[in-house]
């Protein structure tokens, strides 16, 4: 029983320098989840700004008070709204940011390939014969009577 | 005449087919419509710029030192109206000046307000305290009064009229001359 009381004070000791600050790969992945605040379309941990720096330093100042990722960027989106992530953290408006596009394109698409075939569909019955072999055959022989007709007035 | 009667009757199933079917370029057009209108009004939305006229949109925020301020419960007064950022060079020029103005006002019915712009509050209280900042700041949170704004970077300020109305822009740094002049053409007699 005489060791517990000195290995305590020794783990005590010794547990805040076994505490790292967090490292600069910890907080780049967390700095990767956010965008700049003053450039546009910059991931956060990309940008040298002195406001992304300041933000970094925040990054790290959290990491190192104990906060877990998610809550450092429920944080960021607390006090400098929605944009910090690029896209919205709301389940329904997230799903809806990143299926309207597809939607809009798909809605402009598929019309579109309706539209031509439907086209393609009127231009061949306008002409349905000329695909046809006796219709072939009937154009060869009137170029060929043409032809002969020509050569009989030179 | 049988045969013509068949004619002119339309094709089985023609007239059940949905309008959209027999049309598919209304659908194009409508696709193409939506389209357009998506990009427009995200193109608008990113260029909108800050109001220099009109009503100063109102806002309602909570200072550092815990006060409540709502702007349209200022009416009546002058407001300077500071957006502004501790990792902001050119806010660092300016805050003597609006400090300065704030002192050589007040009495007269002028408010300078400092709106913190995507700040971290620590950074915001050592900016506040290395300036000696008096006049009331706050910390925009969630972007909502710089949203209103429209604010495109710091520094902005803007001065609103005892009506409410914004009177003047300033898109950088404020000169104390060119401030002061404002606030003598809306305060007269008082300067």
């Amino acid at each position: 029983m005489k060791w517990i009381l000195p290995a305590l004070v020794l783990s005590l000791l010794t547990l805040p320098a076994l505490a790292q600050p967090p490292s600069d790969d910890e907080v780049n992945e967390v700095a990767a989840r956010l965008y700049c605040p003053v450039c546009e379309n910059v991931p956060l941990d990309d940008c040298e700004t002195a406001a992304c720096r300041q933000w970094k330093a925040e990054i790290r100042h959290q990491l190192d008070a104990g906060q877990s990722p998610r809550a450092i960027i429920d944080d960021f989106v607390a006090r400098f709204g929605q944009q910090v992530v690029g896209t919205p953290t709301d389940p329904t408006l997230r799903a809806l940011a990143l299926v309207t596009p597809w939607a809009l394109a798909l809605g402009a698409l598929l019309p579109g390939a309706l539209l031509l075939r439907r086209w393609a569909r009127q231009r061949k019955a306008a002409s349905p014969l000329q695909d046809a072999p006796e219709a072939q055959d009937a154009q060869d022989d009137y170029r060929a009577r043409v032809e002969a007709d020509l050569r009989a007035r030179r | 005449m049988p045969g013509a009667e068949l004619m002119d009757r339309p094709a089985a199933g023609a007239e059940a087919r949905p309008a959209a079917r027999n049309h598919p370029g209304l659908l194009v057009l409508t696709a193409v419509v939506l389209l357009l209108s998506v990009f427009f009004g995200i193109a608008f939305s990113r260029n909108s710029t800050q109001p220099e006229a009109g009503v100063a949109p109102d806002f309602e925020v909570t200072t550092f030192a815990g006060e409540t301020l709502r702007l349209s419960d200022l009416r009546g007064q002058v407001v300077v109206l500071n957006f502004w950022a501790s990792w902001c060079g050119p806010c660092r020029v300016e805050a003597p000046v609006l400090q300065a103005v704030h002192e050589r006002w007040r009495e007269r019915g002028v408010t300078v307000m400092g709106i913190a712009y995507i700040d971290v509050d620590r950074h915001s209280l050592a900016f506040i305290e290395e300036f000696g900042l008096t006049y009331p700041n706050a910390p925009d949170r969630g972007n909502r009064v710089s949203d209103r704004y429209n604010i495109q970077g710091v520094p902005e300020t803007f001065v609103i009229d005892q009506q409410g109305d914004i009177a003047h822009f300033f898109y950088a740094a404020v000169n104390q001359t060119a401030l002061e002049k404002v606030l003598a053409q809306l305060l007269p007699g008082d300067e």
